[in-house]
């Protein structure tokens, strides 16, 4: 990956680039905030650097940091997506007066983004449509992860939010847009329309989305999603304890696939300690991603498919799901929510039979498979259910910040396993499926290829598997042997200082991102040199996902809203953190 | 299963008791869940459904996610302060008799999530008769919690009569 | 022909009935409060109006099915008689379900079967 032309960024940016931090290979502006709109602006539609894509955006605090420029921060992270360039920009802001403008109509992905950092920190962004609450419930008072609010303040919610208010706003961009066009606002006939509330209760909601939508018969004519019904404090609670204590926090966001998740953030983690894991663990990661995406992907399609009301495939798949719960479960001690992963290597190295076993699984999971398709592939029910059911062009994907299956699913063949390489992916040979039509038939079918593609990984994974250490050499990030810690004097400090002050990761931040089976699932991490994080802020992939529902079931029936919301793969643990 | 080996509490009718029991045993072998499944534990309850474990065993196969329909509320998940004013009105429109089983630590406690938006267990706001710790609880553990649930039905009285 | 069968089939369809919404009576709970007895919408407090008006669209899907379902309630009995009535049942039968046939084939032309 060539790195792009510093100069010309730079000149784009032009004089409100305050300073520049680049750090762990990470380019990093640091710019001013009255200029930060022009300057993204600028980036993104130059023709040579084209930094197309809105990774994330979020808020910093840095109150109690000794190196900053203001309180607050907002941190922008940019993607090249053609060429694989990634730019930060970090925009400091006052503690007395924390607005920014608003980058909404640069990139739809900013919208909900920006709500998110409101709620969480006060920023407020101007020229926002809709900056209320995202996560928070309507009646919270205060900024939680201010680095001034009590973790443990709960505050009670009496009553479910109406949504009035952005419906009231729905309906006024609808009749804009028809005195625009020249018709009579009062012909669409607002009142007689029928509102639903499909709220966090409900089988086709998968868990704890709510969307209430306005019909006219049976078609959607708005939807307005809300979320953080189950926001459970990953990021302020991920500062209460030490770098390794977050691991289990982790691994309960995208519960279905909980393996990759610790890989994810343990990846970040060393890159920000420079400190490099044996090949043997890295290769393990590998097997354990996949397998993770294994099942991620048959739980997604099973989900999917049985919205459909297609029950035998949801009890095929999870079967197949079921071989592999045995195998993770004698891995890692438990079935669902491992934490399997530490900071510097792995909580214990495999277990013996461990590749006899999965590849005896593999073989047995692939007939799972092959029946399910069976069933759907020529199926004329499910092809009249999916095929043009929800479509979303490669355009507004890069958009919207998709990543991953739905995003491949748009035809944009984007796999950060292929694309950075890291953890030996450029030495195995496998296929990155990718879709045409961007509708739900192509998310399901880029899921199934999927899993085909991955046990193709996990075979030669295995094949190439080395021996060696799973943990890294360095003994201050890694806990001793037991036995050593009688004899010498070395590793009992070495446990000591790692079980009472936590990982000495030093002070700076870094993003890294890694490939989890929903898309990118970046961590951006900011040390303060101690052995807690400072800030430990996730990039979910399916927060950018879900944020396009809306457009994709807008003008369809309710009996699409299944089939678009299942190809997803929205879980609430990792959208709401 | 012991039909008529219990012994009558002081004032209740003697000839009722067969009527009772028959009804107890209709009701716990019949269980027709809700799933308030939020988070991970969510994921173990269809584990629980699926044909390993199966929960169809113990007559709990229906799941219906209307609470008109469900008289067993299964709180697999955690619940936020969000999440509590939905759980609560789901809870009250349940028909009578219903149980409550909080499936994992975050439903009965908070679990490790003790910060500003988790509630600390969803006792604060739902009467709940069966606690299945775990986190998640594997399926097995909430068939256990199940079976206690039963246990706990032949003990409780229905009959409102006179 | 006799119709004293009839009685005790009209008896059970009363007592049956009256028996079970009877040991309901005596056996059930009542605990109606004002959360129960709201609408149920996924726990919500649902906004906008319980009668909006529906577009025609219900309406002609309804009726068409119907008039369907209808028709195909009449095939029962001629099943039943399907050798007494041999020829003439054919016949009759024949041209009703033409008739019924014109009919969808028309429906089919028009473009009603189709949502939008």
């Amino acid at each position: 990956m060539t790195s792009f032309d510093l100069e010309r960024a730079r000149r784009l940016v032009g004089a409100d680039l305050v300073a520049e931090t680049p750090s762990l290979g990470d380019v990093v502006f640091v710019v001013g905030r009255s200029g930060v709109r022009r300057a993204l602006r600028a980036l993104r539609d130059d023709p040579e650097l084209r930094f197309d894509m809105l990774m994330d955006l979020t808020g910093v605090d840095r109150l109690t940091l000794r190196d900053r420029f203001e309180r607050f921060e907002v941190v922008y992270q940019l993607y090249s997506l053609w060429n694989g360039w990634r730019l930060r920009l970090r925009v400091p802001v006052p503690e007395s007066d924390p607005r920014l403008d608003s980058v909404h109509d640069l990139w739809k992905a900013a919208n909900w983004a920006e709500r998110e950092c409101w709620d969480m920190f006060g920023i407020r962004f101007d020229g926002h449509p809709n900056l209320k609450r995202i996560l928070c419930h309507h009646e919270f008072v205060g900024h939680p992860l201010r680095k001034d609010y009590d973790r443990t303040r709960g505050q009670w919610c009496s009553r479910a939010e109406t949504l009035e208010d952005e419906l009231a706003l729905a309906h006024e961009r609808e009749q804009a847009r028809a005195r625009a066009a020249g018709l009579d606002p009062a012909d669409a006939e607002i009142g007689e329309r029928l509102l639903v509330n499909i709220g966090p209760s409900h089988p086709v909601a998968h868990g704890t989305l709510r969307v209430l939508v306005e019909l006219e018969g049976e078609t959607i004519k708005h939807a307005i999603p809300e979320i953080g019904y189950l926001h459970r404090g990953f990021e302020k609670c991920a500062e209460k304890g030490t770098w390794n204590n977050v691991v289990p926090y982790a691994s309960r966001m995208n519960y279905v696939s909980a393996l990759s998740n610790d890989v994810a953030y343990v990846k970040a983690v060393e890159k920000l300690c420079g400190i490099e894991v044996p090949d043997r663990c890295k290769f393990i990661r590998v097997i354990v991603n996949e397998l993770a995406r294994i099942m991620d992907h048959c739980v997604c399609n099973g989900a999917n498919i049985v919205d459909l009301g297609a029950l035998t495939n949801f009890w095929y798949l999870f079967t197949a799901r079921e071989k592999l719960y045995t195998i993770v479960e004698k891995l890692t001690g438990i079935r669902l929510t491992t934490a399997y992963t530490r900071v510097g290597g792995l909580a214990h190295d495999l277990y013996d039979g461990f590749e006899d076993e999965v590849r005896a699984a593999l073989r047995e999971i692939v007939p799972y498979v092959q029946d399910v398709l069976k069933l759907i592939k020529r199926n004329r029910i499910f092809l009249e259910r999916t095929v043009g059911v929800a479509p979303l062009s490669a355009a507004d994907a890069i958009d919207y910040g998709w990543t991953g299956p739905v995003l491949r699913a748009s035809g944009v063949p984007l796999d950060a396993r292929k694309r950075d390489g890291y953890y030996f992916y450029d030495q195995f040979d496998f296929d990155v499926p990718v879709g045409e039509n961007g509708d739900a038939h192509d998310r399901i079918m880029v899921r199934f290829e999927e899993i085909f593609e991955s046990i193709r990984i996990i075979e030669q994974a295995l094949d190439k598997l080395p021996g060696g250490p799973v943990n890294t050499s360095n003994n201050k990030f890694v806990l001793p042997p037991k036995r050593e810690l009688h004899r010498d004097i070395e590793p009992l400090m070495n446990h000591f200082m790692l079980v009472m002050f936590g990982t000495p990761v030093p002070a700076g931040e870094t993003y890294d991102s890694f490939e989890v089976p929903n898309g990118e699932l970046g961590f951006y991490l900011v040390s303060d040199g101690g052995g807690r994080p400072y800030r430990v802020r996730v990039r979910p992939p399916c927060f950018y996902a879900y944020q396009a529902y809306p457009q994709l079931i807008e003008g369809s029936m309710v009996a699409d809203m299944a089939a678009a919301l299942g190809g997803l793969n929205v879980v609430a643990g990792e959208l709401d953190r | 299963m012991a039909m008529n080996s219990r012994p009558l509490d002081a004032g209740e009718p003697f000839m009722l008791t067969s009527v009772e029991t028959a009804l107890d045993w209709a009701r716990k072998n019949s269980m027709w869940p809700l799933p308030f499944g939020t988070a991970c534990c969510a994921i173990e309850f269809m584990g629980a459904v699926g044909s390993r474990f199966d929960i169809s065993r113990f007559g709990a196969e229906l799941v219906r996610f209307s609470p008109r329909q469900a008289d067993l509320l299964i709180v697999a998940g955690t619940v936020v302060y969000k999440m509590a004013p939905i759980l609560r009105q789901i809870y009250a429109q349940m028909a009578d008799p219903k149980w409550v089983i909080s499936m994992g630590v975050c439903a009965s406690s908070g679990g490790f999530y003790d910060d500003y938006c988790t509630l600390q267990g969803i006792d604060q706001i739902i009467p709940v008769d069966v606690y299945v710790p775990g986190c998640p609880p594997t399926p097995d553990l909430l068939l256990d919690g199940l079976l206690k649930l039963q246990q706990k039905i032949d003990t409780e009285r229905h009959l409102e009569l006179a | 022909m006799s119709y004293w069968p009839l009685v005790p089939v009209l008896g059970l369809a009363v007592l049956v009935p009256v028996l079970l919404m009877g040991i309901q009576r005596l056996l059930s709970h009542r605990n109606p409060s004002i959360e129960k007895l709201a609408p149920y919408e996924c726990g919500v407090t649902g906004i906008g109006r319980a009668r909006p008006r529906l577009p025609v669209k219900f309406y002609v899907t309804a009726v068409l099915f119907l008039l369907f379902d209808i028709e195909t309630v009449f095939l029962f009995p001629w099943a039943v008689l399907f050798r007494k009535l041999g020829l003439f049942g054919l016949l009759e039968m024949g041209f009703f379900l033409g008739v019924l046939f014109l009919g969808l084939a028309y429906v089919w032309r028009k473009g009603a079967l189709e949502w939008q």
